[in-house]
């Protein structure tokens, strides 16, 4: 498979099903990217944080903390999203004060359908965008999206607004968001899935509501937590005879057998994700790890690391 | 009977919780199935059920109303039950235009909210709509009907806080003072739109319209405006749904998988249950990896080899695979069971661990045979 060059881009979107594992295919995203010296920002959207912890650092906040070297995260939330649009919009601080944090007025915006995806959504992407002493202040944004029906209503509210609402500053904002999301050379969505029933049924249909509805670029579908065919038919079915055996035997030929039953049900979904996604399918091997740490975002990394070789440069070399 | 059947004999509504992707939707139906075998009519209401498991219930075609899964069905799958299974899929929008349709004074009332476009967010994509809707339906289904026992699904959450402040959440929206203060002189003039701006040329109302746009506002005024009169029937019902969560007959079952992240939301999840004082009837740690080897040394591939050599199986590489499967099994085994055992220190209620099966569940006799570890 020619490399997919997705560390290139400027901002990866990383969704799919709730616990498939988003959170930490982003993070070994960005590890990868950080250490081929990319100054590198995750953003979490109003979560519980799993990015920071898992590489070991303590929760950022909304303010972007750094976690490792060149790797930064942050939890992105409604209400400072709000405060700092605001603030930006108004130009004034006290103008700001004394309309917004009203009690009242704050629960209203807070109401309004849309209005806290806009902020959100607008924190990320102006990450993105800004830049400081003429260069990004980030080679790459990674935003670590939610689950599937809650990521489609957060990217696709810059083109909803510019649907229905007439030219103004909120349009205007609206623009810039959703052309920095349907570029191609800029922002590419990735899909995370499990090599299950449910899992692959949802993401064939984000992928259709990503192609139709969000217009999106998309990199690649990455299958996470794929068992390997380690015990071929023949030795599966020796093996199921065995089961019953004495120990050591038949506790190894019992482990063996739910291997193979799971690696043979996951390679079935496997193909029928393929056959429904036209995307480079990305396999993230499943991994035994008794702690998910900062040790298991490496072994992720080191797996995703050949499908993403080739049009980037070459790792900078560890630090 | 498993414990967790027994924990809910008397109950009249289980209402499965827990993070996405955990099975709480097979474990619903596997719950309904078993009481309807027991004898009993039984609903089960699924939000987003796997395409499989939907037929196998009968729900290919059905949204928001109850269909009976056939007797032929049941025989079909070597069952026989002593009462009746129904099954149906929660259709949010439909279950809130119903909502609308009963407290609309007016079909013209009516009407004009169906065609708002805040209304058409608010219906469909709002966060947290999907949960209001969940327990909206569940009430109808529990004040009108006469089941035996009626187990909801409940579609899985952003956060599991949404699913018990969601209602409050969008009440709140609907019911909202600051949005009919800023909106009266409109709304009492019978003029909104584009009269929304000389809201007695309201500083807070311009400022606003400057960050959300006109439109928006503008909206919203007609929204509150045909809402208004209706916030009272809302809120009442509401205050039922929330009176009948906690009732005795209610029973919460915490459905969780092995994994610490799910773990962690669960017990968060149980905790907020406990401070509510909602009933909870018990806690499921489902798919668990179960240890195949006792305490002591793994078996290396040299003691593999001999064995697989004494029964007479050509061995190649297979000793060493042998043993690499079984280290990492016993791995993620040690892992579950440490997890499980944290959630069930801190919980109440029943207890079941579900071994991770050797396939999906997707068919009758399958989600039978779990209701009977359940």
């Amino acid at each position: 498979m020619p490399g997919l060059a997705l560390l290139d881009r400027r901002l990866l979107v990383v969704t799919g099903k709730g616990g498939v594992g988003k959170s930490t295919i982003a993070t070994a995203l960005a590890l990868l990217a950080a250490r081929r010296g990319r100054r590198v920002l995750v953003c979490e959207v109003n979560a519980q944080e799993r990015v920071a912890p898992l590489l070991g650092a303590p929760p950022a906040g909304f303010e972007t903390r750094q976690a490792l070297p060149n790797l930064f995260t942050a939890n992105v939330t409604p209400a400072e999203a709000m405060r700092e649009y605001g603030l930006m919009t108004l130009r004034f601080k006290t103008l700001y004060d004394a309309v917004f944090e009203n009690r009242v007025v704050r629960y209203f915006l807070r109401a309004v359908p849309s209005l806290s995806e806009l902020v959100m959504l607008g924190k990320v992407l102006h990450e993105v965008r800004t830049e400081e002493h003429g260069r990004p202040r980030w080679d790459l944004v990674v935003l670590d999206a939610p689950a599937t029906g809650h990521a489609v209503q957060l990217l696709r509210v810059p083109g909803a607004l510019l649907e229905t609402v007439p030219p103004g500053p909120l349009r205007r904002d609206a623009e810039w968001m959703h052309a920095l999301l349907v570029d191609p050379r800029k922002t590419s969505l990735q899909i995370v899935t499990l090599p299950e029933e449910m899992p692959v049924n949802e993401a064939i249909e984000l992928e259709a509501a990503v192609r139709t509805v969000l217009g999106v670029a998309r990199g690649a579908l990455f299958v996470n937590a794929m068992p390997e065919a380690r015990f071929t038919p023949g030795e599966t079915s020796v093996l199921s005879d065995l089961v019953a055996a004495a120990p050591p035997l038949g506790p190894a030929a019992a482990a063996a057998r739910l291997q193979a039953l799971r690696a043979e049900q996951a390679g079935r979904y496997l193909a029928r994700a393929r056959a429904a996604i036209d995307l480079p399918a990305v396999l993230v091997p499943l991994l035994a790890r008794e702690r998910w740490d900062l040790g298991a975002v490496e072994a992720v990394a080191a797996a995703l690391e050949p499908a993403l070789a080739g049009a980037s440069p070459p790792p900078a070399g560890r630090r | 009977m498993g414990e967790l059947s027994a924990a809910l004999q008397a109950k009249r509504i289980a209402v499965c919780v827990g993070p996405g992707g955990v099975g709480k939707t097979t474990l619903a139906a596997a719950l309904g199935l078993g009481r309807a075998l027991a004898g009993g009519k039984v609903l089960v209401c699924t939000i987003d059920p796997a395409r499989r498991l939907a037929n196998a219930l009968g729900l290919e075609a059905l949204g928001n109303v109850e269909s009976r899964v056939p007797e032929a069905r049941l025989a079909e799958a070597g069952l026989h039950a002593r009462g009746q299974l129904f099954a149906m899929m929660l259709d949010v929008k439909r279950t809130w235009d119903d909502l609308v349709a009963r407290h609309a004074p007016d079909p013209a009332r009516r009407e004009r909210i169906y065609r708002n476009r805040l209304y058409q967010q608010l219906s469909s994509a709002l966060a947290g709509s999907q949960e209001y809707m969940a327990m909206e339906k569940l009430y109808e289904l529990a004040t009108e009907r006469d089941y035996d026992l009626i187990v909801l699904d409940t579609p899985p959450t952003a956060h599991a806080l949404d699913f018990l402040d969601a209602p409050d959440r969008i009440l709140d929206f609907l019911g909202n003072d600051t949005a009919r203060t800023l909106l009266a002189p409109a709304l009492s003039a019978g003029r909104v739109g584009l009269k929304l701006f000389q809201l007695g040329g309201s500083y807070v109302a311009k400022t606003m319209a400057r960050f959300t746009g006109a439109e928006v506002l503008e909206d919203l005024a007609e929204f509150m405006a045909t809402f208004q009169g209706m916030y009272g029937g809302f809120k009442d019902r509401a205050a039922a749904v929330r009176a009948l969560l906690a009732e005795p007959q209610v029973g919460f079952v915490l459905t969780s998988s092995a994994s610490p992240r799910a773990v962690d939301e669960t017990l968060f999840f149980h905790e907020r249950l406990r401070a509510e004082r909602m009933p909870v009837a018990g806690v499921v740690a489902n798919r668990v990896t179960r240890e195949l080897w006792g305490p002591g040394p793994l078996p290396d591939a040299v003691e593999l080899e001999a064995a697989l050599a004494a029964q007479r199986v050509p061995d190649g590489t297979l000793a060493s695979r042998l043993a690499r499967t079984l280290a990492e099994h016993e791995l993620l085994a040690r892992a579950d069971a440490r997890e499980v055992a944290r959630l069930f220190a801190e919980s109440s209620g029943a207890r079941v661990e579900l071994p991770r099966l050797d396939t999906d569940v997707h068919d009758l006799a399958h989600l039978a045979r779990l209701a009977a570890a359940l």
